[in-house]
């Protein structure tokens, strides 16, 4: 761990033993995998996954809070990761894992644009995941949820759809009832169309990214998850997300 | 601190790993005071999300141990029960208004948790805004010393990170306390929310309690510290990584033991 704090216990107080009992950050990340990622682009998110991955386990204040779980939508449905590994749907294993033990996933892009059912799924695990916690006696924080899309919602069989309709009203209660933080982002080509979608999901923490900077926004997410930690305000998170959106580094500010 | 003084008392504040990574002041503060019959300890924890609250939370604890004194004193034959716990609420109405008067309209911006500690004879009252605690040692079992958690407020929130501040609206409705009389208390510690990790276990399913390792240790080295020893170690082990990644906040412990053998 980088850190100027002293890495160990000073001798007289080396017997104490402590439980992992930090409070809990879950962090989901909800990815297009569809066909119009591949190339290049899915190529650029596994590098800033990669790196993300590498800077999480640096920050030790992050590390040992932040649970990481990623929702992919693409090939022929969804998927939840537990770190590296795409989870059989039928296993009842959470996808959460701490962040100091996180792995990234090697991600293909192939496929429908299944967002509906990953926001979904997404939802799914974070209450699970609370509820999880709570049995076990651990504290939380809000958790996140971050959305990174392209493209337009699909069904199975590849063609637009309206069913994303369903969920606005889901989305708009869960989070006023402050269940979770979600963020909505999009990337590359995505339309007008698309960041329609995207700002009817997440009203306050929506963009529409030039090109695929991927980095920035994984960026974005620790230093909300940061953000967070401290206790801030909304207004905090609004700053965080707008110096985001111009693509500017507002962590550094 | 006089020979007479039956406690020995010693408190500090460090800052988390996040505000030394960006170069922001501790928000924590602790405080005490003793006069010839009581002591009275004090520890805050400013609000992150407000811009005054490193000097709120240095405010907090200063007025908690002048009019928290000043009531305990005037009232040092005051019969353990419902008589302290008055005394804790209007001396805490004392605090309140004088930190209002002295914050004026931008007391927000001053916002502050705060956890009270009264060391009286035949008695210790208990008072505490927001999510601050108290662990006190008190007796043996099979040879091992017992620490207790005093009762706390319940929570404010689904999320840890959300509690109530001095400068909330309806603050009485939200402070807790309690009165404890027990002879058998022979260390008082008192602590913010960025020790509650490393210092309280929460059993699935059951109530907190003391991490006994950790609160017999930093007792201990109280019991053995020699007069005015800067305490460098204690220091250290609040700054270590090993803490900051259960917690990385601000941390704050203000202790407190017998000076003479029961």
């Amino acid at each position: 761990m980088h850190s100027e704090y002293p890495p160990t216990l000073p001798a007289e107080y080396a017997d104490i033993e402590f439980e992992n009992n930090a409070q809990r950050m879950p962090l989901v990340l909800c990815l297009d995998t569809s066909s119009s990622m591949a190339g290049q682009p899915i190529q650029a998110l596994n590098n800033a996954l990669a790196e993300w991955t590498r800077e999480l386990h640096d920050d030790v204040s992050l590390s040992y809070s932040v649970e990481v779980a990623v929702v992919t939508f693409g090939g022929q449905g969804v998927g939840a990761w537990r770190g590296p590994q795409l989870l059989d749907p039928r296993a009842r294993m959470s996808p959460f894992i701490p962040a100091h033990a996180f792995q990234a996933p090697q991600l293909m892009a192939a496929g429908v644009t299944l967002m509906t059912e990953a926001l979904e799924l997404a939802m799914h695990i974070v209450a699970a995941r609370k509820s999880e916690l709570r049995a076990s006696g651990l504290q939380y924080y809000r958790p996140q949820i971050c959305l990174v899309t392209d493209g337009l919602p699909t069904d199975p069989t590849g063609h637009l759809t309206d069913s994303w309709h369903r969920l606005v009203p889901v989305l708009a209660e869960e989070q006023r009832a402050r269940r979770f933080r979600l963020y909505a982002i999009g990337v590359g080509g995505i339309t007008d169309m698309g960041e329609q979608v995207l700002r009817a999901f997440a009203p306050k923490f929506n963009a529409r990214l030039q090109g695929f900077p991927f980095r920035e926004l994984l960026q974005m997410m620790s230093a909300s998850a940061n953000a967070e930690q401290k206790g801030a305000g909304d207004e905090v998170f609004e700053k965080i997300f707008s110096q985001f959106k111009t693509q500017r580094p507002a962590w550094e500010a | 601190m006089t020979a007479a003084q039956p406690w020995r008392i010693h408190g500090l504040s460090v800052e988390g790993y996040r505000h030394r990574r960006q170069g922001l002041p501790c928000q924590d503060a602790c405080a005490y005071a003793t006069t010839s019959s009581v002591a009275v300890l004090a520890v805050a924890d400013g609000a992150g999300s407000r811009p005054r609250s490193e000097e709120g939370a240095r405010l907090a604890v200063k007025l908690a141990a002048e009019h928290f004194a000043r009531r305990a004193k005037a009232a040092v034959e005051v019969q353990p029960g419902e008589a302290v716990h008055e005394l804790l609420r209007d001396a805490l109405r004392d605090v309140s208004e004088d930190f209002l008067d002295r914050t004026g309209a931008d007391a927000q911006d001053f916002a502050t948790t705060l956890t009270v500690v009264v060391l009286a004879p035949g008695w210790i009252g208990h008072l505490t805004v927001g999510d601050g605690f108290v662990v006190v040692r008190a007796g043996t079992e099979d040879g091992e010393r017992q620490f207790h958690l005093l009762p706390q407020a319940a929570a404010a929130s689904e999320y840890s990170n959300e509690t109530v501040f001095l400068t909330s609206p309806d603050v009485a409705r939200w402070t807790h306390t309690e009165c404890v009389s027990d002879d058998g208390v022979d260390g008082v510690l008192l602590s913010t929310d960025g020790l509650a990790q490393a210092m309280l276990n929460r059993p699935a399913g059951g109530a907190q309690s003391p991490n006994t390792s950790f609160a017999d240790a930093v007792f201990r080295s109280l019991d053995t510290a020699t007069e005015d020893s800067p305490d460098t170690n204690l220091a250290a082990l609040l700054r270590s990584d090993r803490l900051t990644a259960l917690n990385a906040d601000d941390k704050t412990l203000l202790r407190a033991v017998r000076t003479h053998v029961r």
